[in-house]
């Protein structure tokens, strides 16, 4: 019953068509999380009062008051600046000052759930639904079915309430202006139209991927691509066309027959032979037959898609591999003798992070976390290692800090398990140690912004929607270095699946965390736009069709010449 | 019921009051938030939570709140409650000795 991050994802990324069998026989079918989203279980109490107008916007009136207040009221208690006092409701029975406001829908009584005060006031006045202010998406409890029920409008409506809350109260740090409205996508009649006739499919695929010969390294990074749901939605959406595309050798064209295979009727095995002889062409030190790395793949084949993708460039590139990976890191080197702090930035597509202390023994208990704190502690630097600009001394003590700038909307991190050891023993060690990874992660404390926040004083480094994370895929290593497996855990919305080639199965949370990742990947749950600019693909779309229109005129011109002399030509020759 | 229970109580009820009005409430729930999850507590009662109702006829949130409250209870671990109690008693601590 815990609200699910994928309501909030369908919400943000659009009606999904439900699960369908038909499409996918050799799959069991989840038990579903859909149910709630569909709208033929949906509570009846709560249709019936929708399908009202008058009673529907009392409804929703008051729960959308609800959401506000408690946006309002986080927002202030974690803004240093606003702590003043904050408003505490008291429960209208126990007349205690309420944690965890429970409000119901129809009055304007506010009670504790624990106590059931709450439960036995709708019981009492017969009022039926009631929404606890403090949870992340829309949740409303109805008395009669006696549980929480899930619908798309609530949850719509909880969106955009918390979203217009943070417009109104955040803005931009450097250029110190506000932030443009959300404005959610409505078709134009045009679109209408054109959707009418549109044949919906499943939009979960899953097949497994054959193995042609130690290519488990290739199936893994595969499989992270294809539950990826930026790559997901690009590709569905036609947005690399295989057979427009002029490039030979194109990997952005294999990813592209990749989610049509995957997306097709059939879900037995297949073998991405296409995939796997591009990826030779292009890059011959991933060609043969023996093991590769998985990570150094997974760089490869971004560098592979960046580089035949449309309007690809080399300096802030703006392809979907960039607009999926890319972030920046943060280097700030604080000279010990003056003070004075240099700062470098630099991309990345993704986090590499060590398993073991600078000294080399393994941390104890490693969660993801304390590898990303390990990651951005300031370390010191040797006298020899740095020499300031600003003093007149050559060799200083000095202080590196590195942070993350930029977040990516996907965060692929590595563990560093492989590690070449240089002293005498040749043969490379794998670090086995565990880590913990949680299902979601706030990335604001290893953030630049946050951590040149005041020491002591906790800063606000901005809304929660700005840095939470969600896991969608966990790539697994058994065996040794060069002796070794790949198998990988993957979600679509709530359910998760083990790959392991060509053999998919379902699977559980706790069997992902508890599978010791090599690589994990993250996607950021609420997106983020540029403010007040036309969709580069818009853009895009407007030049070809100006082009398009000249090519047209010329040619229409040429033809017209050509009648022309084809008639000069007659009068002259008479 | 013994005078230091209901002194212990009225006590309680003020100090949650306070807190609350104080903002400080939402500051160490979003502390022990993060830390539950680090911890993989949190994830520990999702698991349970989707597992558990999986099977569950008839699927009844009062059955799966009180199949996991106990084990939720219990299953906090140390270092965490160590950590947030420290940091209510320095509440107490600042709030009652003026």
């Amino acid at each position: 019953m815990s609200a699910s991050p994928d309501s909030t994802h369908t919400a943000l990324f659009g009606e999904e068509s439900t699960f369908s069998n038909e499409a996918h026989p050799g799959i069991e079918p989840s038990v579903s999380s859909d149910a709630s989203e569909n709208d033929i279980d949906r509570c009846s109490h709560l249709a019936s009062v929708f399908a009202d107008p008058p009673a529907k916007a009392g409804i929703v009136d008051k729960f959308k008051t609800a959401v506000a207040w408690h946006a309002r009221r986080t927002h202030d208690s974690l803004h240093p600046a606003k702590r003043r006092k904050v408003s505490s409701p008291t429960c209208d029975t126990c007349d205690q000052a309420l944690s965890r406001p429970f409000v119901c829908l129809h009055c304007s009584f506010a009670g504790c759930w624990s106590e059931a005060h709450i439960t036995n006031h709708l019981k009492e006045t017969g009022h039926t639904f009631c929404t606890c202010t403090d949870t992340k998406s829309g949740s409303v409890f109805c008395s009669e079915c006696e549980d929480f029920v899930f619908d798309d409008i609530i949850d719509e409506l909880h969106l955009s309430t918390v979203l217009l809350v943070e417009e109104q109260n955040t803005k931009f740090q450097v250029a110190k202006r506000g932030r443009e409205p959300y404005q959610p996508w409505v078709p134009t009649s045009d679109d209408s139209t054109a959707l009418k006739y549109i044949a919906t499919v499943p939009c979960q695929g899953r097949r497994g991927l054959l193995n042609l010969g130690q290519t488990c390294f290739l199936n893994v990074i595969l499989q992270s691509f294809i539950h990826n749901p930026l790559l997901r939605n690009y590709f569905l959406s036609d947005r690399h066309n295989s057979r427009l595309c002029k490039h030979s050798d194109c990997t952005c064209c294999e990813m592209d027959n990749l989610f049509t295979e995957i997306y097709s009727p059939t879900n037995t095995p297949f073998g991405p032979t296409s995939f796997l002889a591009t990826t030779w062409k292009v890059s011959a030190e991933m060609s043969g037959y023996a093991q590769q790395d998985a990570h150094e793949f997974f760089i490869t084949a971004l560098n592979q898609i960046h580089g035949t993708c449309r309007g690809s460039t080399n300096i802030s590139c703006n392809c979907i591999i960039h607009q999926t990976f890319a972030g920046q890191f943060q280097s700030d080197v604080t000279c010990e003798k003056c003070g004075t702090v240099t700062s470098t930035i630099d991309p990345m597509l993704d986090i590499s992070l060590e398993l073991r202390s600078k000294s080399g023994e393994p941390a104890t208990d490693n969660t993801l976390a304390s590898c990303l704190r390990r990651y951005t502690k300031p370390e010191k630097l040797g006298a020899r290692e740095y020499s300031c600009s600003k003093c007149t001394k050559a060799s200083h003590e000095a202080v590196k800090r590195l942070s993350i700038r930029t977040l990516p909307p996907v965060l692929s991190f590595q563990f560093k398990r492989f590690e070449h050891k240089t002293s005498g023993k040749a043969a490379p060690q794998k670090i086995d140690a565990p880590i913990r990874i949680p299902v979601s992660i706030n990335m604001a404390p290893y953030t630049t912004l946050a951590m040149n926040m005041k020491d002591g004083e906790t800063g606000y480094p901005g809304p929660d929607a700005m840095y939470e994370y969600d896991l969608f895929a966990v790539i697994n290593h058994e065996g040794q270095m060069d002796n070794g497996h790949y198998t990988n855990f993957a979600r679509f919305r709530d359910e998760w699946y083990r790959f392991d080639d060509d053999k998919v199965t379902p699977s559980t949370l706790s069997d992902c965390l508890a599978s010791n990742a090599y690589m994990c990947f993250y996607v950021k749950r609420h997106l983020d736009y540029k403010p007040y600019m036309k969709p580069t693909y818009l853009v895009a779309r407007e030049n070809d069709i100006v082009r398009e229109q000249a090519m047209e005129r010329e040619k229409e011109a040429a033809r017209m010449k050509e009648v022309d002399d084809a008639l000069m030509a007659m009068v002259g020759g008479d | 019921m013994s005078k230091s229970t209901s002194e212990a109580e009225t006590l309680y009820v003020e100090v949650h009051r306070r807190m609350i009005e104080n903002g400080e409430w939402d500051r160490m729930l979003h502390l022990l938030s993060s830390k539950l999850s680090e911890s993989g507590w949190t994830d520990d009662l999702l698991h349970r939570a989707k597992e558990n109702s999986r099977t569950m006829d008839p699927l009844s949130l009062q059955t799966i709140l009180q199949e996991l409250l106990s084990h939720a209870q219990t299953s906090v671990p140390l270092s965490v409650k160590r950590e947030i109690t420290t940091l209510i008693k320095q509440f107490v601590k600042e709030q009652f000795e003026k």
